[in-house]
């Protein structure tokens, strides 16, 4: 494929003013121990976005990209989860709903420290810590013993705890997916009562900060609710949702994120000099199952399973081709993703696509602004600009990375951008935005 | 973040009977500029020609550090006077050899409020008319020589009046001249900044001077500071001038200060 650069796309001499904007982002979004997403709309540390902003900040400081992660495995439950969400205690109680108060999770046996949500995300942080380890000099293999059995204990919480048949992970609420709203979870979340009148006894903080037309909807807000309510009151006992819980999928980002996660924690092994069979053979298991259980020939990439329907989602959403990121796919497998990539529903590297739009430009369903349900966001973009690096398709992931530092150009540090006009939504001056930022203009030094 | 700085010593540190033999040694040591000394009494301008010959045979002395031992934020209004006698000719003699900038606390070692008697003898209101009046007429004067005034926040134990970036900002902001800005010192701000890097993007482009010591007073590299994240900070506010070390020095100058340079440049470059 042949690629024209956008007009817009910005020259080196930009990039400086951009590293240093960025560099200003998370120096003030960093509160000591750990960064916050935003400083208005997530006040906490987040797990996911703890990983994604560490792999920024190790190029302002290792040790504090070491310390935002070591921060978050502090609050690693005694079963292995890293919390979704770490309560900053120095912030009110409802600065941000659900907070501490909703969550309870002090109440639980073997809680952390420190008030946390009990739901986990994606697991990027191996990938993170393999990647800080060699810029800590004689520190590093200091950091990594710290490190390892924390993400160790993590993916056996995942495989223990969390796996359904077929031995790939399932998860409990769809923030669990980090792709909060995507329109793959319409489908399961139908069957989850939304209980308006939940909302008489808990406020949404997030609509104060983001336009309402930005967020996910009422309807569905109230179903999280409801989801993490039960979860709670079930003391999250991981055998009875996945028994018994109203919401329970197999999502393709997640499940391929872990595997990703074990061939980093291989190379992590390695430094330590420990063995590190275990974690390739995890990692081509984990493969090997998303091959055969959440690859649709027809739709052309990877969809989520809804297990208590039993049935393949047939939406076509970012979630689908982050799984590119696994070097052991089925060489067909990954054509047909490029295809698909590049195809009507995403057409990456067209002239009029910015990034990665993050759910199918074609189903009726796109939203352009609403949060998960059709903007570029940066995380997925990078995810699937590094999968065609591990596949040799350099001009494409190039083109993406591009598209990175395009959007930001012509709209700062957004959460979110508008797939065809490349304008900014939702929150500002937002940490991942600006550490991948960071992140892809050093390696492109 | 991957950035070259450029690095001042100190004159006191550098061997030679003349400054163009200081600056050879400062190069030598690997410094690209050399930070003068301030000394009161009409001292410093008494080597206006000695500095005038220097600047002219290539010497960069861009910046002076005061070494007075009253300053313009004194108790004794006599002080205080010769005090801004004392800057006026210094920003004159900077403007003269070339230089762009000289720097002042409100005061050193006159009072602290950590240490006995603990209430000083003026108010905080008092303070801040003082040197509101004091650092306007040197921003006038600096802005009549093209040089600038800097402030620098000292820690509690040092001065009373300004410790934080946040307090000289805030008289900046009162005054409003592009000639009189900050002086940050990383040593003071490991002692009274709660995050240090953050401290310096608050300030942003009120910072107009930057002098470099480790946690202990010592070179650079000495002590505990987070150098990487703290050059980024002053590289992100788009601060391009020199970094001064004024420091204690853990050994030999020609030891430890070779050291220290390639630490600071390493970090930079990380």
């Amino acid at each position: 494929m042949v690629l024209t650069a956008k007009p817009e796309t910005p020259t080196r001499g930009e990039h400086d003013r951009l590293l240093r904007e960025a560099v200003r982002v998370l120096l003030r979004n960093w509160h000591g121990h750990a960064t916050v997403p935003s400083r208005s709309l997530y006040p906490h540390q987040w797990s996911w976005d703890s990983a994604f902003i560490a792999l920024g900040l190790q190029h302002i400081s290792a040790t504090r990209a070491a310390t935002e992660l070591l921060s978050l495995f502090g609050a690693q439950w005694a079963d292995g989860r890293v919390p979704q969400i770490v309560f900053n205690p120095a912030v009110p109680d409802d600065a941000y709903f659900p907070g501490p108060s909703v969550w309870r999770s002090s109440a639980i046996d073997g809680h952390p420290p420190i008030a946390t949500s009990g739901i986990i995300q994606p697991p990027v942080h191996a990938v993170a810590v393999a990647s800080i380890v060699p810029r800590l000099g004689e520190r590093g293999l200091r950091f990594a013993e710290r490190a390892y059995p924390c993400l160790v204990d993590l993916n056996a919480y995942i495989r223990n705890r969390r796996t359904v048949d077929g031995g790939l992970a399932a998860l409990v609420h769809p923030w669990e997916t980090g792709l909060d709203n995507s329109p793959a979870w319409d489908h399961p979340l139908a069957a989850v009562p939304a209980d308006h009148t939940l909302f008489e006894t808990y406020t949404r903080r997030d609509v104060a900060h983001a336009g309402v037309g930005e967020r996910p909807t009422d309807d569905d807000y109230a179903r999280y609710i409801r989801l993490m309510l039960m979860y709670r009151d079930h003391g999250y006992d991981d055998d009875w949702v996945r028994a018994e819980g109203e919401f329970l999928v197999v999502d393709p980002t997640f499940n391929a994120l872990w595997a990703w996660s074990e061939l980093a924690l291989a190379e992590i092994a390695r430094r330590l000099g420990r063995d590190h069979d275990g974690h390739l053979a995890e990692a081509a298991r984990i493969t090997a199952a998303m091959a055969e259980r959440l690859w649709s020939e027809d739709r052309g990439l990877f969809v989520a399973c809804d297990v208590r329907s039993g049935r393949l989602l047939p939406e076509r959403t970012v979630a689908g081709l982050i799984p590119v990121i696994l070097p052991g796919l089925p060489p067909k497998v990954v054509a047909a993703l490029i295809a698909t990539a590049t195809g009507e529903a995403f057409r990456i590297g067209a002239p009029d696509v910015h990034g990665v739009p993050s759910f199918d430009l074609t189903d009726v369903r796109h939203e352009p602004r609403r949060y998960w349900r059709g903007p570029t966001w940066l995380n997925t973009t990078w995810l699937v600009a590094r999968g065609l690096d591990v596949h040799g398709h350099h001009e494409l992931a190039r083109r993406l990375d591009d598209d990175l530092v395009g959007l930001v150009a012509k709209s700062g540090f957004r959460e979110y951008f508008h797939p065809l006009t490349g304008r900014g939504h939702g929150t500002r001056s937002f940490s991942w935005s600006a550490a991948l930022l960071i992140h892809v203009l050093a390696a492109s030094d | 973040m991957r950035h070259t700085v450029r690095l001042a010593v100190q004159e006191q540190y550098l061997r030679g009977a003349t400054m163009i033999e200081k600056w050879d040694h400062a190069r030598r040591l690997g410094f690209d500029a050399i930070e003068l000394r301030g000394a009161g009494e009409g001292h410093f301008a008494a080597r206006l020609d000695e500095l005038k010959a220097a600047a002219a045979a290539g010497v960069i002395m861009p910046t002076v550090c005061v070494d007075m031992r009253h300053f313009v934020g004194d108790f004794d209004a006599e002080k205080r006077a010769d005090a801004l006698v004392q800057m006026k000719s210094q920003l004159s003699v900077m403007a003269e050899i070339g230089g762009r900038l000289a720097m002042t606390p409100a005061s050193y070692g006159m009072f602290s409020k950590r240490l006995p008697p603990f209430v000083p003898p003026r108010s905080d209101e008092e303070d801040t008319e003082i040197l509101l009046e004091a650092f306007g007429q040197l921003a006038d004067h600096a802005e009549s020589e093209d040089v600038i005034i800097a402030l620098e926040p000292l820690n509690r134990y040092e001065n009373h009046m300004i410790n934080t970036l946040a307090d000289a900002q805030a008289l900046c902001e009162k005054i409003g001249s592009r000639h009189f800005g900050i002086a940050a010192d990383t040593y003071h701000m490991n002692i009274e900044e709660a995050d240090p890097p953050k401290a310096v993007i608050e300030a942003g482009p009120w910072i107009r001077h930057v002098q470099l010591s480790d946690s202990n007073r010592l070179e650079p590299g000495a002590g505990h500071i987070d150098w990487p994240v703290i050059l980024d900070a002053v590289w992100a506010v788009g601060y391009d001038k020199e970094l001064a070390f004024e420091c204690r020095l853990s050994g030999e100058a020609d030891e430890v200060l070779p050291v220290a340079v390639r630490r600071i440049r390493q970090s930079a470059w990380s």
